[in-house]
């Protein structure tokens, strides 16, 4: 699994490709504390090249979540696709990360 | 992993053709697949293509010994033996800086050299038979760690008038997340069924603890009241451990067969009628250890004689294409099974698929009666 970080203006975008598991959660939650920590505060996760996510996947996003929070930002996902929809829609955890459409859509409205 | 002797191979870099033979001579009698190089080039090839051991020497014609050897170390693991003729400290010094294991200076006796290789071998050996020793420990502790797992699982077969109860759970490694529980109350039984992030030992860990937190509820009367309590003292260690639980907790009053249910972000509990047909119940509800000050709500259904409520983790899903068909798949299994714990293995037999990679658990109540009956 690949992130990519992309400095959009009033956000950050990461581009996460492949697998979001076990194995590449924690890159995940490294790339999202150094972009906060370098001061982004509004980070869009674009998921739609993300086939697969597991709990620990999820779990790291969740961590992403509480650390933009805590920051004074917040974390919003983007373009999710199937598998990904099903266990958010599974755990609820929709009701806290709700997905958008589109990466711009995301912070459109703040 | 094994330690019985492959065959082992040495690679005898050296220009002077003379004691080129002398040291293939002696690594052949000592049971090595020699090969041999005469410059610092060939040297550097040959290593590349895998040896166990090399005899370098310390002067060659398209460069000195010490040079080849720094090419040679990040490409080799191999014990590299240097052969110098000048025997002084600093020549020493060098030939070990430069990534070589030992030395030995010219004119040495054949036996000398057989010496230095046994002694390089048998270092090799110990150090196999440790590190063979150290995984049988692991596997031990990881056998001990399944054995503790599974017996914090409930003994099967809670004698409960006109119900029928059952569990059944296939961890993806030696221990999982996944965990159930039941335990009797004063007017039926309370029970859980929780998957706890991840796979393997961290995640057991979390499971157990899970487990004794909502134990330890049990005689608070109010089901949402209990539910609060436990995920409010388990907040702080998930929040620390980076984990969440999602997680089924409900009660059965026996009596009329009310079931109250809080779902804590699982959402895989089925009501399935004795004709097949089902309904999803769903609170709402997230995981446990995610947003802090969360309030559950508490779900209520009936089960009427014949009804089974099926809760199954979400190991199963990933050969569903949608929920929708995972739950008719379920539902249709769990009608036509004879009794709860049947229920249970057929369902599991289902996980039995490749691409079934998590922890798979089962768990079904059944209230005995109906039309079948």
């Amino acid at each position: 699994m690949q992130f990519a970080i992309e400095d959009r203006g009033t956000y950050t975008e990461v581009v996460a490709t492949g697998r979001l598991n076990m194995v590449s959660a924690p890159t995940l939650r490294a790339t999202v504390d150094e972009a906060v920590g370098a001061g982004s505060r509004h980070i869009v996760v674009n998921l739609a090249a993300t086939e697969f996510m597991d709990s620990s996947g999820l779990g790291a996003l969740i961590g992403c979540l509480k650390v933009a929070r805590q920051a004074g930002g917040d974390l919003r996902i983007a373009c999710v696709q199937k598998q990904v929809q099903m266990v958010l829609e599974l755990t609820n955890m929709n009701r806290v990360l709700a997905p958008y459409g589109t990466v711009e859509e995301a912070f459109a409205r703040d | 992993m094994t330690v019985s002797a492959p065959e082992r191979r040495a690679l005898v870099i050296e220009d002077d053709a003379d004691i080129r033979m002398l040291l293939v001579g002696v690594l052949k009698r000592e049971g090595f697949l020699v090969e041999e190089a005469a410059t610092v080039r060939e040297g550097v090839e040959a290593a590349r293509r895998g040896v166990d051991i090399i005899t370098l020497d310390l002067n060659l014609p398209d460069g000195n010994g010490l040079d080849a050897c720094a090419q040679i170390r990040p490409i080799s693991d191999a014990y590299i033996l240097m052969i110098t003729a000048r025997g002084t400290e600093i020549d020493r010094l060098a030939g070990l800086d430069s990534g070589a294991d030992d030395y030995i200076t010219k004119p040495f006796s054949p036996r000398e050299l057989v010496a230095r290789i046994n002694s390089l071998f048998r270092r090799q050996n110990r150090q196999l038979a440790a590190t063979e020793a150290a995984s049988a420990a692991d596997e031990n502790e990881r056998r001990r760690a399944a054995q503790v797992q599974q017996s914090l699982l409930p003994r099967q077969g809670l004698q409960l008038q006109e119900y029928d109860v059952a569990g059944k759970f296939r961890p993806s490694r030696a221990v999982g997340g996944d965990f159930f529980d039941w335990y009797p109350a004063a007017d039926g039984m309370h029970f859980t069924v929780a998957d706890a992030m991840g796979k393997g030992m961290g995640a057991a860990l979390v499971a157990a603890t899970v487990r004794a937190v909502l134990r330890s509820t049990a005689e608070e009367p109010d089901l949402a009241q209990a539910f609060a309590s436990a995920a409010a003292s388990l907040e702080g260690d998930l929040e620390r451990a980076s984990s969440f639980v999602t997680l089924l907790h409900g009660r059965l009053s026996t009596a009329d067969g009310g079931v109250d249910l809080i779902d804590a972000g699982h959402g895989l509990a089925l009501h399935i009628s004795p004709d097949g047909s089902w309904r999803r119940l769903a609170s709402g509800g997230v995981p446990l250890g995610t947003v802090p000050g969360w309030e559950w709500e508490v779900v209520r259904l009936t089960l009427a004689p014949g009804d089974s409520l099926a809760i199954i983790s979400d190991g199963l899903l990933d050969i569903y294409n949608t929920l929708e068909e995972f739950a008719v798949a379920a539902a249709g299994t769990v009608a036509g099974a004879d009794s709860a714990r049947d229920a249970c293995e057929k369902l599991l037999v289902l996980g039995e698929d490749p691409r079934v990679e998590d922890d798979v658990t089962a768990v079904v109540v059944r209230r005995n009666g109906g039309e079948a009956a």
